[in-house]
């Protein structure tokens, strides 16, 4: 021991020398820095805290933000498409109703039309039946009796005969509806007795009239759903297929 | 991207100039072999005191060195009081904020071993490793070890010439001179070793006792499971008695790694000096400041980890990790 | 005569116990070069790798430390 210089007295001041200086460091250095690198830690710490915070609620203010814009822009597009379909309501409206003129528009001119040929036709069928007696006696050779043959020309273009309608049986139609179509406008005798004759023979409570040429001559006749066809061009038609 | 000029500057040529000089030193006076001895040297011839049972009490270099040490932690020391006295949380300036800097990072390096035992713990580490610290690198200083009283001695002695030694060996037996440096490092006295590692081994077993209480003592003498298990409870109780053991050896271990490596290191410094008088010294100087900080770090963190160890207990009791 | 011959013997004892030396050489590098890998694989853990290769050098330089005393009591005390 002695050899290596260990020695109780040198060792004991030693040790005496660590205490004092351990109790003098750790008074005056480490308290004080511990302490302040706590004081430090726990600054940061709450530093942190308060910016987590201020995140926290920037974050809800932005959400809130978000929430007010898209309720603002569902607002705006429930009215942009609310005035759309308004606006399309309207010209809609604005189309049916320009439509619905235009179509009453041409009825009328179609009305007119039809009114103003069947006058044409009314006034022509005096001077057809003329014509047609004209050629009857050029074909035959000898005249027929004046009265007798206008009573035929009136049978021919408006299928009556003594006050009757000439196609028309005993209870064959039954209907709500009935029209008459002519292959000349009927005068209003003629009107009168065949509107006569169908009310009472069939169930029809009303009954229009209508010109078609191409009929020839006789009437046809349609009552609901059933046709009777007492046209010239109808019996010529017959004719031909039996002759087939 | 910073492309500094490379020019022969001043400085260099000032150390070509101190080689030169150092060179023509050497010549003018031979550098000794000086003389190696592992106690501390007396600077008095008579003892300061004489205490009873313990003997003569003798004022040596090493006793000069550990004041200048407790010198400069005092300084220090009241440097970071006055700064901290204050208050607040600013950082320290100067040598006081190079410290905190220091604590903050050991403080961290012993939380994370030790846990809530930190606080206990930190101010041994840190004590011991700042007192090793200084006076490890007080070696480096120029003068430590080398600047002191011509003593007279009967051999090995060189002759002197004033107040200075010149390599001129005296024949054997007749009387020579050898210095006795009027500080030597106190890490290269073995006194001073061994304080510190009994005051750790001893803090250590005080701090395991404050930590778990009696339960401590089951880390020597293991009887736990001596009877349930035979075999393994013996080697447990073996392995107990190792670690009993192994205490002692601490200490040994300790103060001699300290001081081996410290007193190699200025040996190794002034043989070296007196072998290549010129510059060699100053790479070796450069080692030994690393050395010296390994040393410092190594003996404050086996402190450190063998205290926390103590609070920790022995691995098989639950109710110690609590 | 005598005591040259022992002052002799002191000094090769002294060197030969110093021959233990290289087991805390041998550990140390070994130490080193684990805690080199280690920090190569896994430089984020470089920080405990270093902690913990410096405690275990410091405990194989223990046994060099040893050699180192035993020729110090050789050369000095015996």
């Amino acid at each position: 021991m002695e050899g290596l210089g260990i020695n109780l007295g040198y060792l004991l001041v030693q040790i005496f020398n660590f205490g004092i200086m351990f109790v003098v460091l750790k008074e005056w250095a480490y308290k004080p820095i511990l302490k302040m690198l706590e004081d430090r830690r726990e600054t940061i710490n709450k530093g942190l805290e308060d910016a987590r915070v201020a995140a926290e609620a920037r974050a809800n203010a932005e959400k809130e933000a978000e929430k007010i814009i898209a309720e603002a822009q569902a607002k705006a597009s429930e009215i942009v498409r609310e005035a759309t379909a308004r606006a399309e309501q309207a010209a809609k409206d604005v189309r049916a109703a320009a439509e619905a003129e235009a179509a009453k528009a041409r009825e009328t001119a179609l009305a007119e039309v039809e009114a103003e040929r069947n006058r044409i036709l009314a006034d022509i069928r005096g001077q057809v039946a003329s014509l047609a007696i004209a050629a009857a006696q050029k074909l035959v050779g000898e005249a027929l009796d004046e009265k007798r043959q206008h009573s035929l020309l009136q049978e021919f273009f408006a299928g009556v005969q003594d006050g009757r309608v000439v196609v028309l049986g005993e209870d064959e139609l039954k209907g709500s509806e009935a029209e008459v179509v002519s292959a000349l406008p009927l005068t209003d005798e003629e009107k009168e007795m065949v509107e006569k004759d169908l009310l009472a023979k069939t169930g029809a409570e009303t009954v229009s009239f209508r010109v078609d040429p191409a009929i020839l001559g006789g009437l046809v006749i349609r009552v609901g759903d059933q046709v009777i066809d007492g046209s010239v061009a109808g019996q010529l038609n017959e004719l031909r297929q039996a002759l087939r | 991207m910073n492309e500094r000029k490379w020019r022969w500057g001043f400085n260099r040529w000032l150390v070509l100039l101190f080689i030169v000089l150092g060179f023509f030193a050497a010549k003018k006076y031979p550098p000794i072999s000086p003389h190696v001895q592992l106690p501390a040297e007396r600077l008095s011839h008579d003892p300061l005191f004489t205490l009873p049972g313990i003997g003569e009490f003798y004022l040596t270099n090493t006793l000069v060195a550990l004041f200048l040490v407790d010198l400069i932690l005092l300084a220090m020391a009241f440097a970071i009081r006055r700064q901290t006295s204050k208050g607040g949380l600013g950082m320290l300036k100067g040598v006081s904020g190079a410290l905190e800097a220091l604590f903050e990072g050991l403080y961290n390096m012993t939380e994370s071993t030790a846990g809530k035992w930190a606080k206990e713990i930190f101010p041994y580490f840190a004590t011991i490793m700042l007192i090793v610290l200084i006076s490890n690198w007080m070696e480096l200083i120029p003068g430590v070890d080398s600047i002191g009283f011509l003593e007279k001695v009967a051999e090995h002695g060189y002759a002197a010439q004033g107040p200075f030694l010149i390599k001129e060996e005296v024949a054997h037996g007749a009387e020579g001179f050898v210095v006795i440096p009027w500080v030597r490092v106190v890490s290269t006295d073995l006194n001073f070793t061994f304080a510190l590692a009994l005051i750790s081994v001893v803090m250590t077993q005080v701090i395991g006792i404050r930590a778990q209480g009696m339960a401590y003592f089951t880390k020597f003498w293991n009887t736990s499971t001596l009877f349930s298990k035979p075999i393994f409870g013996a080697i447990d109780f073996g392995v107990g008695l190792l670690e009993l053991i192994s205490e002692f050896s601490k200490i040994l271990s300790f103060a001699f790694r300290l001081f081996g490596n410290i007193f190699a290191g200025s040996v190794m410094l002034f043989v070296l000096g007196a072998l290549v008088p010129v510059f060699v010294q100053s790479m070796v100087l450069l080692l030994e400041a690393f050395v010296g900080i390994i040393q410092a770090l190594v003996f404050g963190m086996l402190t450190m980890t063998f205290m926390a160890q103590a609070t920790q207990g022995h691995g098989g009791h639950d109710e110690a990790h609590a | 005569m005598q005591g040259d011959i022992v002052a002799a013997a002191k000094l090769i004892g002294a060197g030969l116990a110093m021959i233990g030396a290289l087991g805390g050489g041998i550990g140390i590098g070994l130490s080193a070069h684990g805690a080199v890998q280690g920090i190569a694989r896994n430089p984020d853990a470089a920080g405990t790798v270093q902690t913990n290769m410096i405690l275990g050098i410091a405990f194989a330089e223990a046994v060099a430390i040893y050699c180192l005393v035993v020729a110090l009591l050789i050369l000095f005390v015996f």
